[in-house]
């Protein structure tokens, strides 16, 4: 256990050393800093600091950028062992190529932990700061630790697809294109397929939890269960297709 | 009786122990019947060879021959159809994490992170195997040369830096063989020079096992005890270079070329001496060519001075591993 949690930290270490591992941070960190500003500014009515909070990590608002954000940050950490060469140096140690890879999936949802953390404390404290740390009626802690843990699921979704794409074409550039192109067309394809009965055990159709606080399936007869099931298969799956991949695969 | 038992004993190890001959290092990497198919093609087919403690072993082929493969499938990045590969008796095929901790490997040029220090990537290595304690990165560090440039980032490295950076990882979990794929490609004749000096030392002071794969003949005829060469993924042959091989020699014939003040009357004279044999006379240059025995020469040399006929010089005409490489794979395949 205690050499599994070593990979990790290798992990942690590859991603974190670059000098661009800052940079999703300043761009979260900025956006908020804008919402403020222009809230304050040329909003009727200002929101509590939850309220805003909320809206932040919600989908519409910085959510689904925060899983972009992740998908490009972490495409690379298997393709670049490939196109770096480094590959041929990590898989002759004396580790199992499935500790190597599951080491590196933690690795990753390590880094959706601390963008989501860093975002919600980020938003409460700037919302705090500027609209005042009163409460609100309407919504509470639940609300807006609920709205990101779907949003943290929904991230965990796509960037489990891009994980499997990382391992099968081994080029970040193609991982981060088939990662975007899934979570900006992924309303379309629903909405194109809705009349297809089939549409509804699509990944897409269910990786959004948050539709259910407002009662609101995007197909009639889904449920929170239901959704919850479906992304737990595709999750399984993806990960198993990648596992299977990666060990079989020849270095050449 | 047990007096006798005892004895017996004692000349056991030496006798048998893994099929050792008399005084021989024990078998530290053995390739049994590897294969490997692609399709119905079979890029390495049933090699099989043996690596002792403390030697250094090329292995030979023209492009293509397959030398990567072999390379990949013994240290794992390639599966192998068919056959194992053993380190210190442990099967690569069914116990790889504690196979492959006997082995250190360089796959082509070392690849780093770059934007990490040369100190950086080998903690990457450290926290991959058991036991690497500080002091140790600290004396494969300086034992490459490397202690000036160890927190500067790999980006900023020589090539040749970053061939020893490559060396210090192989090297830092005490492995018992290297595995070096084409390791002096890209360097400068002094790099070259540097890596084959590295290795010779490491092979002779830590009895470390070596198996390079090149296809710099020259190189290898200075670097290697023994290459094996294959072509088209089959064993070729097995050849022991260096002294050993000279000793073997020493009772074969050797072709020696002679400078004369008269080729025709030295060719007359020879060719009525039992026990040689004419290889080639060219009057121009005033040369003889002949096949003798390594002893025999001071005779050949006593009966062309009672003739009269004047040496100006005596010289080995010696088959270089090219010659015999070209040989053995039939010449125009090699690039």
């Amino acid at each position: 256990m205690r050499s599994f949690t070593k990979l990790v930290v290798n992990e942690w270490l590859k991603m974190s050393k670059k000098r661009s591992f800052l940079v999703p941070y300043v761009l979260i960190a900025a956006f908020i800093a804008g919402m403020l500003y222009m809230m304050y500014n040329y909003s009727d009515q200002l929101p509590s600091f939850l309220e805003f909070a909320g809206m932040v990590i919600s989908r519409n608002g910085l959510g689904q950028m925060l899983t972009l954000l992740v998908i490009i940050c972490t495409a690379g950490i298997v393709a670049k062992e490939h196109s770096l060469g480094t590959i041929k140096l990590l898989l002759i140690r004396s580790q199992s190529r499935s500790r190597i890879l599951a080491s590196k999936y933690v690795a990753v949802l390590l880094f959706i932990l601390s963008i989501f953390v860093f975002t919600l404390a980020a938003a409460l404290l700037g919302g705090g700061l500027v609209f005042g740390f009163g409460g609100s009626l309407e919504t509470g802690w639940n609300d807006v630790l609920s709205g990101a843990l779907y949003q943290v699921i929904y991230t965990l979704v796509y960037v489990t697809i891009a994980f499997l794409a990382s391992i099968l074409t081994r080029s970040s550039g193609a991982t981060i294109g088939i990662g975007m192109f899934l979570v900006v067309l992924e309303e379309l394809v629903v909405v194109l397929l809705s009349r297809y009965e089939f549409t509804k055990y699509l990944i897409f159709a269910n990786a959004d939890l948050s539709v259910y606080v407002n009662g609101n399936p995007p197909m009639p007869g889904m449920t929170l269960t239901f959704s919850s099931v479906v992304i737990a298969a595709y999750v399984v799956l993806f990960l198993a297709v990648s596992f299977v991949t990666f060990k079989k695969r020849d270095v050449a | 009786m047990n007096v006798q038992l005892q004895h017996m004993e004692n000349t056991v190890p030496g006798l048998d122990a893994a099929g050792n001959l008399p005084g021989r290092e024990p078998v530290v990497l053995s390739v049994k019947q590897v294969t490997k198919r692609i399709g119905s093609k079979p890029i390495v087919d049933k090699l099989s060879f043996d690596i002792r403690r403390g030697e250094i072993v090329g292995l030979l082929g023209p492009n293509g021959a397959g030398k990567t493969t072999t390379i990949r499938m013994i240290v794992g990045l390639i599966g192998m159809t068919e056959g194992d590969v053993q380190v210190k008796g442990v099967s690569v095929r069914q116990q790889f994490s504690k196979a492959i901790a006997h082995v250190g490997a360089i796959i082509e040029n070392p690849e780093f992170y770059p934007y990490m220090t040369g100190y950086d990537n080998l903690k990457q290595y450290q926290r991959m195997s058991e036991g690497i304690t500080e002091e140790r990165i600290q004396e494969v560090t300086r034992l490459v040369g490397l202690e000036k440039a160890m927190n500067k980032r790999v980006k900023a490295y020589s090539l040749g830096m970053r061939q020893r950076l490559g060396i210090a990882q192989a090297l830092l979990h005490r492995p018992s063989i290297l595995i070096l794929d084409e390791p002096t490609n890209g360097l400068d004749p002094a790099g070259i020079r540097e890596m084959r000096d590295y290795l010779k030392r490491i092979a002779a002071e830590e009895g470390i096992a070596v198996l390079v794969s090149s296809h710099l003949l020259a190189e290898m005829e200075l670097m290697c005890n023994r290459v094996v060469v294959i072509q088209e993924g089959k064993f070729v042959t097995e050849r022991t270079l260096g002294e050993a091989a000279e000793k073997e020699k020493a009772e074969e014939r050797v072709n020696v070329t002679f400078r004369v003040s008269d080729a025709e009357a030295a060719k007359v004279r020879l060719v009525r001496m039992e026990e040689i044999r004419l290889l080639g006379l060219s009057p121009e240059r005033k040369e003889v060519t002949i096949s003798v025995r390594d002893n025999y020469i001071p005779r050949v040399v006593g009966a062309l001075g009672g003739e009269g006929i004047a040496i100006y010089r005596i010289e080995e005409v010696k088959a270089s591993l090219e010659d015999e490489f070209l040989k053995w794979t039939g010449g125009n395949q090699i690039a």
